[in-house]
Order: structure tokens, then C-alpha cells, then sequence
């Protein structure tokens, strides 16, 4: 799989492009969904992020963390909540993308989207660990587990999400 | 047209030219290992994965992971003989890798806490079993630079004639997969240094911080095929643009 250049991810408010179609969507900005998109839980929803509403508690993080690691290491996070302004914060998480540029790179075919749940999750066993994917996200959302010698992303916790249950703000929500 | 084989008594299901190994944690029974990985073939280095095999009447012990499975076949993951000989190998690995904290944890779920035999102490590749499963994944990226050098004793594994090899990219995916954790990578703020041959790294636009090498970057671009300035950024510079963009849309 590639990605055609004319396609290449850009910001939301100016492109129809697909991984620009998932930013916008996961944003909670555009009802539509495109397909493949991310689906999660029995209801079909999907992890929304409602920036409007965090408060930068990092909540998400420390869930992800725990969730998805026996330390609990904030940098082990798979979400990551930003800063951007004065009291304005953005939790940053794979959006799922349809044409993502993490499968288009690995060389060893150890991503791909989990049908069920819509999240693109690593294969464990076929990582060989090159770090490509970590490199070639233009949103900087994989992680490399340099001990395990793996790629780390968001499985949207094979359909629900903890960071969601946990969010104390309604900042981050399963619609 | 799918196989039926038994494990631990189990009839399961596999498909033709699967391995018992793939079967066998397809299925949920645990096989320990240290050279084998889905993305290459198998070659039954290690020797830790042994299990008892019944076919035709005949029972023998066989490396599970590069044993296709067969229709009839009976499979045994856990037997005192098994053991035996699991703790037998992981006693030789120890003696081959006494410095690796997942071989020595492996020897002591066998029981086997020293090894009667002596050391290989060698500097060259210290600590390494010879599984070939960085030169498998070396080959299997298309970048075939590292090999066996040398025979018997001597035997070690590097780049080709132990010269630093022009077609290494410096992609480190061999320290990742080893089960030992005896590739050695030396990394600078702008220089990674590996099989003997020193990278220089593409730094990020933004802050400096090395992103990947120069001849990585330039396989991928010729590989997979997206755009160039994909590999110019490092991630937090990149997470932190798209969240400033995502902003601007939101507020």
C-alpha cells in the first residue's frame, strides 16, 4: 500500500483527504464518517476528542498507561495531552487514519486495522522493530517501545477505550 | 482443506504449510522460544521449543517452530523428557550468553541456575546464540548485511569478511529482535554507530533532535513510497504542530 502524494495528510479545515477526514471527525468538528474510520464498542461509536472540554488533568494519559503497561509510566502513554495556549490543551491520539502512512511504511506488514474495532493495531509477533511507523506518522501519534524493540499505538483498548471511561471532563467520549 | 493434529490432547485445526509453534499459540498453549519471529522463517536455533511428536506410530522430540503440522499429528508441549532437554539447551545457551537476564530467566523456570560448561567469554558479540535472527531480519527488509563469518568455534555473526557492510542502513532493527540484546548501538546527538560502521543522523527541521539515518530514510522513500518530508520532523515537533493545527480548528 502507498500513499499518493495528492492524498498526503494536511490540516482539517483545508483538506477533503482522508487521514484529514479522520482528524476532523475524530475532532468531533464533522459528523461524517469516512469509511474504515474507527469504531469502537458495541454501539459503534467512535473515540472523540472534545478539546473544548479538558482541563489538562492528564487523566487519559496515566489510564493509557496503566492500561497498557504493568508500570503505569506516563511515558509509555499512548495518548498524549498538549498544550497549546494559555489554559487551552489538545489530547493528541492516533486518528485511526484510512490511508495512514504507518501501514504504507512498515516493512513487514505488522500493521493493520482491526475490522472490528476500526483501530490499526501492531502485530507484536511480526514487528521487527525499525521504527519506520514512529518516523513516518505526520502527526508524531506512534511510539517505539525501545526495551521491547517494538512500535506502540492506540488499539482503542480492542474496542473501549479507557481513556474515555476515565475522562473526568467529558473531554474525550465514545458517540 | 484444513489439518486436524492433537496438542496436550486437544484437537485443533491448522491450515497446510502452518508450523506446530504458530498452531500451537494460535491456540493458546505456551511453547517457550528465543529465535523465532513471525516475519522470517524459521530455522530451529535455539532449541528451546522442543516438544514430543507422535506420528505414524513413531514418538521422537522436534523443534515445534520449523515442524509443519500434519494431519494425525500428536503433540505434547510438556513432558518430563521435554523438560529435560529444554533445561539441557538453555544450560548450553548459558554458557553461550551468560550476560542475557531473558536467557538466564528462561534457564531458571528450567531449574537450571549455572551451567557445567565453559563460558564462551569472547569480546566479539559477547552474549550472542548464534540464532541468525538478525541476519534473517536484515534479509527480509532487503538489506542483507550481516552474515555468519567464520566456522565451528569461530563462528560469529557480522557484516560480511567482518567489514562494515555498504548496504547496512543503520536501521538498528537487528538490536530490536534479538533475543539477547547483544547488537551494540552507539548513539550520539547526530551519529549512530553499528556493525562498525558510524550514520549520520537526519536532525529534525524544528529542534535538532536526530529523527532517523540518512540511508534509512533513503530506503524508505524508495519503498514506500511517501512524500519526502515525512522523515524531516521528529515526533513530539510533529505531534506538536498537529495539535496547534487541530487548535486553530476548535477554538
Amino acid at each position: 500500500m502507498s500513499v499518493n502524494p495528492a492524498n498526503r495528510p494536511t490540516p482539517p479545515d483545508a483538506s477533503q483527504t482522508s487521514s484529514g477526514d479522520a482528524l476532523r471527525v475524530l475532532a468531533g468538528i464533522s459528523g461524517r464518517v469516512p469509511a474504515g474510520a474507527a469504531r469502537t464498542g458495541s454501539g459503534g461509536g467512535m473515540l472523540t476528542v472534545i478539546p473544548r472540554n479538558c482541563v489538562g488533568c492528564r487523566t487519559c494519559e496515566l489510564t493509557c498507561s496503566f492500561v497498557h503497561s504493568t508500570h503505569g509510566r506516563l511515558a509509555r502513554s499512548r495518548i498524549k495531552v498538549r498544550e497549546v495556549g494559555e489554559k487551552r490543551f489538545v489530547q493528541m491520539t492516533c486518528l485511526q487514519c484510512v490511508e495512514a502512512a504507518c501501514v504504507a511504511v512498515c516493512p513487514v506488514e505488522a500493521l493493520a486495522r482491526n475490522e472490528a474495532t476500526g483501530a490499526i493495531e501492531v502485530h507484536e509477533g511480526r514487528c521487527v522493530g525499525c521504527s519506520l511507523c514512529e518516523k513516518a506518522c505526520p502527526f508524531g501519534h506512534m511510539r517505539f517501545d525501545p526495551e521491547a524493540g517494538l512500535a506502540v499505538k492506540c488499539d482503542l483498548c480492542k474496542g473501549e477505550p479507557m481513556c474515555a471511561r476515565f475522562c473526568p471532563n467529558k473531554a474525550l467520549e465514545v458517540r | 482443506m484444513s489439518i486436524r493434529l492433537t496438542i496436550d490432547d486437544v484437537e485443533v485445526k491448522a491450515e497446510p504449510g502452518e508450523y506446530v509453534l504458530a498452531v500451537a499459540r494460535r491456540e493458546g498453549f505456551a511453547i517457550p522460544s528465543l529465535c523465532h519471529h513471525e516475519s522470517v522463517a524459521p530455522i530451529g536455533a535455539c532449541r528451546v521449543c522442543l516438544v514430543q511428536v507422535t506420528f505414524g506410530g513413531k514418538t521422537t522430540l522436534s523443534t515445534s517452530c520449523n515442524m509443519l503440522a500434519e494431519e494425525g499429528l500428536q503433540v505434547v508441549t510438556d513432558t518430563p523428557e521435554v523438560r529435560a532437554h529444554r533445561a539441557m539447551n538453555l544450560e548450553l545457551l548459558l554458557a553461550r550468553a551468560p550476560g542475557s537476564a531473558r536467557v538466564r530467566e528462561m534457564a531458571r523456570q528450567y531449574g537450571v541456575t549455572r551451567t557445567r560448561f565453559p563460558q564462551v567469554a569472547e569480546s566479539a558479540l559477547a552474549n550472542c546464540i548464534l540464532c541468525e535472527l538478525c541476519m534473517r531480519v536484515c534479509s527480509r527488509l532487503g538489506h542483507d548485511a550481516l552474515s555468519a563469518i567464520g566456522r565451528g568455534d569461530k563462528k560469529r555473526i557480522g557484516p560480511p569478511f567482518g567489514t562494515p557492510s555498504e548496504r547496512c542502513v543503520g536501521c538498528a532493527s537487528c538490536r530490536s529482535v534479538c533475543p539477547t540484546a547483544c547488537v551494540f548501538v552507539r548513539d550520539t546527538a547526530t551519529s549512530r554507530t553499528i556493525w562498525g560502521k558510524t550514520f549520520e543522523f537526519v536532525l529534525c527541521k524544528n529542534c535538532g533532535a536526530p529523527v532517523l539515518t540518512r540511508e534509512h530514510r533513503q530506503h524508505a522513500l524508495a519503498h514506500a513510497g511517501l512524500p519526502e518530508d515525512y522523515y524531516d520532523v521528529c515526533e513530539p515537533c510533529k505531534q506538536a504542530d498537529a495539535a496547534g493545527r487541530f487548535a486553530n480548528v476548535v477554538w
